[in-house]
């Protein structure tokens, strides 16, 4: 059989949707493959959610640009820093709208954004889903979680022989102290999030409810969820995947 | 040479500029394009004008890759600093000040990401097993993959146009090589192959530097 062109192995490596024929060779060829996977190392390393274009901006406080003059020398000043007003430091901003690793609690609604970031970092591309059968004749949807450095893991739809379905989420992050792992199935607008328990390191099954249209939330995600009795998304996420992806 | 300033200007448009409260901007009202001259020039001036338009879009990130407080106006405050003393390198032809600034950030979060592994290594080595405590807190970043990927942004570093702005927006931005395309106006096959030549360099400068780093 032919194999991949270079540039398709490329693609490929960018986790790019190759051409059905392309892809099916892919997955048959041990060399390919090795090519991809070579290939692969750079933008996994530098296309993070942590490096992405920037999307929110933050006023820095004033005592960053008095330092840039001091280290500089320079003497002009931004307008919005002009030394007689530079005393009342700005108000720390809200960082808002962004994934960061076990940090305080953000307002639910600044979530949106939150995976908006993660999406276009991770979207489609950065997760991979198989339809395959399971090994005792379930019908399985697998997806790889992927977001952070620290954790990933895959999450399995289970469907059992009565019909009735299980995520199975294999989880490798970190411990946690005085917070948990949550995971979520999210939509596609990332309004609307359905919690479906509390997971931990390792294997474990979570059920979904019947009714339940995976094609209407096909995000799973994984959320660092402090102990606080608050029971709102934190806006911290650690994995996620795309069942459609 | 059409391919490059076919790329400059989406860029430009990918990166978003400060809002401004209405009367605070300097009387003068130099456009961005001036600014990235006048920076390369050595303009004081220019430097407190890029940071009025610019020190959100550094500093948002660098409260993205640290939160909060110290770490990321350290990084703010670096980016200036570096972009300032060595704006010997900067060209104004070749891509926006923005874009240029939020490619010295990425340096800089990597770089602290790559210290701050090292001195986790080095207190680790120095802890007995018993104090050791497996499963802390983690940052993201901080791995033992942090100093490949200061070497792979140094390499971007050395990439001309239009390779540079079309990794960074299938890296950086997410897009597909037909996004790509549509962006740049370059046609599918001369982003696929720059794309392709591009990824094979990453890796050659991986196997050669990065194997020599953790021998």
């Amino acid at each position: 059989m032919q194999h991949c062109t270079p540039e398709q192995l490329a693609l490929a490596a960018l986790r790019e949707t190759l051409p059905a024929n392309e892809d099916a060779h892919l997955a048959s060829c041990g060399s390919c493959r090795a090519e991809v996977t070579a290939l692969r190392r750079a933008p996994e390393l530098l296309a993070v959610p942590h490096l992405a274009a920037p999307v929110d901006d933050v006023p820095p406080p004033p005592q960053v640009w008095q330092a840039i003059a001091a280290a500089t020398g320079v003497t002009a000043t931004p307008a919005d820093h002009s030394p007689v007003r530079a005393a009342p430091a700005t108000p720390a901003a809200d960082p808002g709208g962004t994934v960061v690793p076990f940090r305080s609690r953000r307002r639910p609604v600044l979530l949106t954004a939150a995976a908006v970031v993660a999406g276009a970092v991770v979207g489609a591309g950065a997760v991979t889903a198989v339809q395959s059968t399971g090994e005792d004749g379930d019908s399985v949807t697998s997806v790889a979680l992927d977001l952070l450095p620290e954790a990933s893991g895959t999450a399995d739809v289970v469907v059992r022989g009565d019909g009735s379905r299980v995520l199975q989420v294999d989880l490798d992050a970190p411990a946690l102290e005085d917070a948990y792992y949550e995971v979520w199935v999210i939509d596609r607008s990332v309004q609307g999030m359905l919690p479906l328990g509390v997971v931990t390191p390792g294997t474990q099954t979570v059920e979904l409810p019947d009714g339940l249209d995976l094609s209407e939330y096909p995000l799973v995600d994984v959320s660092v969820e402090p102990l606080d009795g608050d029971p709102t998304h934190s806006g911290v996420s650690v994995a996620r995947g795309d069942l459609d992806a | 040479m059409s391919g490059a300033l076919a790329l400059r200007e989406p860029i430009m448009g990918s990166v978003q500029a400060v809002g401004h409260v209405p009367g605070t901007r300097s009387v003068v009202d130099p456009d961005d394009a001036e600014i990235g001259r006048r920076f390369a020039a050595g303009e004081e001036q220019a430097l407190a004008w890029a940071y009025e338009q610019w020190a959100g879009q550094v500093h948002g990130m660098a409260v993205r890759a640290f939160g909060p407080g110290p770490d990321a106006e350290d990084v703010t405050q670096q980016v200036f600093v570096a972009a300032w003393t060595g704006r010997a390198r900067y060209r104004p032809d070749d891509s926006p000040l923005p874009a240029w600034l939020v490619g010295i950030c990425r340096h800089k979060i990597a770089d602290a990401w790559a210290k701050r592994d090292k001195q986790r290594r080095e207190a680790e080595a120095a802890m007995t097993e018993a104090q050791a405590r497996p499963g802390g807190p983690v940052t993201a970043g901080v791995d033992a993959a942090a100093t490949d990927r200061v070497l792979l942004l140094d390499e971007l570093d050395h990439l001309g146009q239009p390779q540079r702005g079309i990794i960074e927006l299938a890296f950086f931005e997410d897009l597909t090589h037909a996004q790509i395309a549509e962006r740049t106006g370059l046609p599918l096959g001369t982003i696929k192959s720059h794309i392709r030549r591009t990824l094979e360099r990453l890796r050659t400068r991986l196997e050669v530097d990065g194997a020599a780093l953790h021998a």
